[in-house]
């Protein structure tokens, strides 16, 4: 019998990182090491498989990854976390005897405001936000260290998915998003999170990905709009609302910096309070829904080999999720 | 981008692949197509992004019978996004049977079926905003809803095919940000073309000539070219060019301008159904997608096979607004508010005889009666209509006595004598004005009278209600407010035989290799459906013929050179 490899999954409280470490769990050739920062572990029976640590500490990645052949870099959090996560991982894999393949989750946020369609040689445009930087730095840090594989992820949705399809559903359901004309003309570079989930697999196992980088996304995109409204529809949020651009600059403009003041203070009270205060639109969003910027995703279609799941599929799961 | 013909210097000679004459509907949805593709597009636009009298005017001509046409400077707009910057967003498909050669419908037939379109169609409706293709109750909802007449079940006419309505979307506000993103369309805005100049041998167009109000003139070379002007400004270019073809280009058979159709549509009689307030629905339905649809009485293709008709709908309708013996407070604040409304919405609100003073005091009476009902109304048309993006279609009267008249709209038959011509004078680009002379032949007015009869015969028949005209008003009813204003069809008509239209099934000028119309002035017949959702799917399927055409060189073209 095949020894199982070990993979350590940093990050794994989080909504893709737990993702990865269940599908770890019930693969064959896997045993998911899951560590996060915080305390509590994941929900698993097997507390021996979790470890807490923090992701930019040189020492304690050097303790975690002793005897695993693989990593998936989930972590998440603020500029400095991901860019010292990013650093310290990389440093510290370099020095282990059997360097372990890395997979390593960027974003399309390092495309910057770049329109067109894109591929992963095409150059990070302007416009970069701090997250958009962190993530192309830590891509830098990543060529560096040579094993490792960058998975550029697009727009990930799905159930638990708390920013593209809960919040969405709130906006959908209060008729604060629906259909906004030239404002949701932008593509939404839509994963749906198995699917990103598997990507992070096969990039794990693939021979010869090295070093190679891949843009993760619905082939075929939709517009934001169109998302927008299918989501709806799922939801049983409908009619579509047909939202003008003046409607959207009072949501940015004026209520936004309210509502995101009071979403911090319910945040730091309770997560139960934070549930009802409605989501702020804030103007980077507004930006992004007009973002033409289409993912060309041929390299992880070839390469990777992803069956994508349809839309129409994942809306359903997400609306499930989000009904229930 | 978007660039000003002001900022180009005087004289100046423009090159393109492919040159487009108007950002209206068809102009705007062709330059889309090749938005981000290898292909050099230049859209030329005669006005700029608002409306400007002066270019407004060069639209301005005559009219044979001032009481059968509205002015042609009317119901076009001039100017970025065209006549969709003020049109009301009704969409429906054409019906199979406007494609066939009818027997019975003088010059009918397209020389492509529906079929043709129909890939396009969907393409179509997403760009008119008109949400999902599906023009029936059964298709474009998956519960059932409200029936126009609980119980009404006809032989003749069919209740479940739907109108849909568009926001209505402004063409240029809509789409204009994606062309002055697209580096490889250049649109050129107070570009107003004056002539097509043919090379000497006439099989192509070697370049048009563009001019401004403020003096400046351009040309542009291009391999193809298309006009996208609609179906009054494509004959009168195709006509005021005749350095080559001394008939005007394309008219070598004079068909050019002829067999012009509007559509025949009126209101008639006074409906009255015997059946609960509830099982009445004559207004509007929402689709989950947000969208404005309503159902109608069709004509169904059986019956005008059988009877020889042409193709017709009506809709439930208020009474006349001019009358006030309808005691309606919302209709007589319309009749007092009519000088607020639009032009071409406020002709049909004007009915004849003397504007008394007794005429007003009677409507003033009437909505200080029902001043509730008036100020829910207004309150109605603030929020759902003037200030909403997705606008309320139209207005809709509910009636508590389960009275109502009837609103049709009917096909035209092509008519030969129909027709926009040249007339004598000339505009400030030294353009000939037009000249229109619209008619319309018995068998419209058969079409119309006998559709109404056998409507009027179902009502009595069904035992619904009763449905009271006058047939022998038919006629002066659907001329009353003329030729249905801003449908304006069939002046540079597609067909294979030259002797009869003027473009081919891919709407290429016959004879003239690289010269393309995409404009409801190919359309051999006019339908019962407004003309814009087929204009836009005709203009699709010309894009895919474009590229296919723009990827082989044409003989001393500039690819060659």
């Amino acid at each position: 019998m095949t020894m199982k490899q070990r993979i350590l999954v940093l990050g794994a409280n989080g909504f893709i990182g737990k993702r990865v470490v269940d599908a770890l769990r019930s693969s064959d050739w896997a045993t998911p090491v899951a560590a996060g920062r915080r305390a509590m572990p994941v929900a698993t029976a097997d507390a021996q498989a979790y470890l807490q640590l923090d992701a930019t500490d040189p020492d304690q990645l050097r303790r975690a990854l002793d005897g695993v052949t693989g990593v998936v870099n989930c972590v998440a959090g603020d500029s400095g976390t991901i860019v010292n996560g990013a650093r310290a991982l990389f440093r510290v894999a370099a020095e282990m005897p059997l360097r372990p393949r890395i997979v390593h989750l960027s974003s399309i946020a390092v495309y910057g405001e770049l329109e067109g369609d894109v591929d992963e040689a095409a150059p990070p445009g302007a416009g970069l936000s701090a997250y958009g930087a962190a993530k192309l730095e830590a891509e830098r840090l990543a060529r560096g260290a040579g094993v490792v594989v960058v998975l550029r992820l697009g727009i990930v949705y799905g159930p638990d998915s708390a920013q593209w399809s809960g919040r969405i559903a709130r906006l959908l359901r209060s008729h604060r998003l629906g259909d906004l004309g030239n404002g949701g003309d932008g593509y939404c570079n839509l994963v749906y999170v198995a699917d990103a989930v598997r990507s992070i697999l096969r990039a794990l196992q693939g021979a010869d990905l090295a070093g190679q980088v891949f843009n993760i996304g619905l082939p075929d995109c939709p517009t934001w709009n169109e998302y927008f409204s299918r989501f709806a529809i799922a939801l049983g949020a409908v009619p579509v609302a047909r939202l003008s651009s003046r409607r959207l600059r009072i949501e940015s403009k004026i209520l936004a910096p309210p509502l995101k003041v009071a979403e911090i203070v319910a945040g730091k009270v309770s997560p139960s309070l934070m549930r009802l205060v409605p989501p702020p639109i804030p103007p980077s969003l507004i930006r992004l829904f007009c973002q033409e910027i289409r993912m060309k995703v041929h390299a992880a279609d070839k390469v990777l080999g992803i069956q994508w799941t349809p839309i129409d599929e994942g809306l359903s799961h997400a609306a499930n999720w989000y009904r229930q | 981008m978007i660039i000003d013909s002001y900022d180009l210097p005087d004289g100046q000679s423009l090159e393109a692949d492919l040159c487009i004459v108007g950002a209206g509907a068809a102009g705007i949805t062709l330059a889309l197509q090749f938005a981000g593709t290898g292909l050099d597009v230049l859209l030329l636009e005669s006005g700029g992004r608002g409306e400007e009298p002066d270019t407004q005017a060069l639209y301005a001509g005559t009219v044979a019978q001032a009481r059968l046409h509205s002015p042609p400077d009317r119901y076009r707009q001039r100017r970025f996004g065209g006549t969709t910057t003020i049109w009301g967003g009704r969409c429906m498909p054409f019906d199979p049977i406007d494609f066939e050669t009818r027997d019975y419908v003088p010059y009918s037939g397209w020389p492509l079926s529906r079929e043709a379109l129909v890939p396009y169609y969907a393409a179509a409706n997403g760009l008119a905003e008109a949400g999902s293709f599906a023009y029936t109750a059964e298709e474009a909802f998956q519960k059932p809803i409200r029936p126009l007449i609980q119980g009404y079940e006809s032989a003749h006419f069919t209740t479940n095919t739907l109108e849909r309505f568009s926001c209505p979307t402004d063409f240029g506000r809509r789409y204009g940000h994606k062309l002055d993103a697209a580096t490889n369309v250049r649109t050129v805005l107070h570009a107003n073309v004056t002539q097509v100049q043919l090379v000497p041998d006439g099989g192509s167009v070697d370049r048009v000539s563009v001019r401004n109000l403020r003096g400046n003139q351009f040309t542009v070379k291009a391999r193809a070219f298309v006009l996208a002007t609609g179906g009054l400004e494509v004959p009168r270019l195709l006509l005021a060019s005749r350095d080559v073809q001394q008939t005007g280009i394309g008219n070598r058979y004079d068909v050019v301008g002829r067999y012009y159709m509007c559509h025949l549509a009126g209101t008639i009689g006074a409906i009255k159904i015997d059946k609960p307030l509830s099982s009445v629905w004559h207004g509007y339905e929402v689709s989950d997608q947000g969208i404005y649809v309503r159902r109608r009485f069709a004509l169904r293709e059986s019956t005008q096979r059988t009877l020889k008709l042409g193709n017709f709908i009506a809709r439930l309708h208020h009474p006349r607004i001019t009358e006030p013996r309808h005691r309606n407070a919302v209709l007589s604040l319309l009749f007092l508010a009519q000088s607020f409304i639009p032009y071409e919405y406020r002709m049909r609100l004007s009915g004849p005889g003397p504007r008394s003073v007794g005429l007003w005091l009677q409507h003033i009476r009437n909505v200080l009666l029902g001043s509730t009902d008036a100020a829910a109304f207004a309150w109605h048309m603030l929020r759902d209509r003037k200030l909403a993006e997705r606008k309320f279609p139209s207005i809709i009267i509910k009636s508590r006595a389960n009275l109502f008249s009837l609103d049709f709209h009917a096909e035209q038959c092509p008519n030969p004598l129909s027709r926009v011509g040249l007339g004598p004078e000339r505009d400030a680009l030294g353009m000939p004005r037009i000249a229109v002379d619209w008619r319309y032949v018995p068998e419209d007015v058969d079409t119309v009278s006998r559709s109404i009869a056998l409507l009027a015969d179902d009502f009595r028949q069904s035992g619904i209600g009763s449905f009271d005209y006058d047939p022998d008003r038919v006629e002066d009813e659907m001329t009353r407010y003329g030729a249905y204003g801003g449908h304006h069809i069939g002046t540079a008509r597609m067909g294979v035989d030259p002797r009869l239209s003027v473009v081919d099934a891919n709407c290429r000028v016959h004879g003239v290799g690289n010269l393309f119309i995409a404009s409801a002035a190919t359309f051999p017949t006019s339908s019962q459906a407004n003309p814009t959702l087929t204009l836009v799917a005709l203009t699709l399927r010309l894009s895919m013929h474009l590229k296919t055409f723009l990827q082989r060189p044409l003989p001393g073209s500039l690819s060659d050179s």
